[in-house]
């Protein structure tokens, strides 16, 4: 089911701290050394893989996280 | 951080650039609202600014970028089991490849029968601050961008 309200807030459309601020969270991202968690992803040709199936190919996996702006 | 990709591509590193968000929106590159959309801007994100990693998409509701903090710029490194061995809540091409020239040197002394145990370590990494680099980033998104951003942090 499609939460219209999260994905408003999490595409923010404006960069003000009320904004974005609630989205840095990294102080609760997922510890080292314990499993982490997998999702979904798409490729730009909207062919669907998974996190894990990169990180299963490769003995260590860089990921990069962000956008164009 | 293309040219680690390129220089460790042969050591069994992989690495993807995984898009999220837009953190500043602006008139050019305005908030997403589709997956198609957001396919565009990385795109772009390829034609404009070189990424020549693979890019991969997140959710349009964020759910994997979400679950591992949701910075607008970090990153994490793998293990090929799928357990995170570093995460730096923002990019900084030196602190990856000091890292992952650590973890490749782990490997090699592993292998030469070496008994190894892992530990936890924090430190603090600096990254250069190219203000000028990074107004002319937030100008590409449009003026929008540029205003919110230095009304946010009261700077001109």
């Amino acid at each position: 089911m499609i939460d219209n309200k999260l994905l408003e807030q999490y595409n923010y459309d404006e960069f003000i701290p009320e904004k974005f601020e609630p989205w840095l969270n990294f102080e609760a991202s997922p510890p080292l050394g314990q499993s982490g968690p997998d999702f979904p992803l798409w490729n730009l040709d909207n062919t669907e893989t998974r996190l894990s199936d990169i990180w299963s190919q490769f003995t260590f996996t860089i990921v990069e996280f962000g956008s164009f702006t | 951080m293309n040219a680690i990709a390129d220089r460790y591509s042969e050591q069994s590193v992989g690495s993807i650039f995984l898009y999220t968000n837009e953190a500043h929106p602006g008139e050019y590159y305005p908030h997403l609202t589709s997956m198609k959309q957001k396919a565009r801007h990385a795109q772009d994100l390829r034609e404009v600014l070189g990424v020549t990693r693979p890019i991969l998409l997140d959710a349009l509701d964020g759910a994997c970028h979400r679950a591992y903090g949701s910075m607008p710029n970090m990153t994490w490194i793998f293990t090929k089991a799928g357990i995170p061995i570093y995460k730096s809540d923002w990019t900084d091409a030196l602190s990856v490849e000091n890292a992952i020239q650590y973890f490749l040197e782990v490997g090699k002394r592993r292998r030469s029968g070496e008994r190894m145990s892992g530990f936890q370590v924090e430190r603090i990494d600096f990254r250069t601050q190219d203000q000028e680099g990074f107004r002319r980033g937030l100008e590409r998104n449009g003026p929008k961008a540029v205003r919110e951003f230095y009304t946010a942090f009261d700077q001109s």
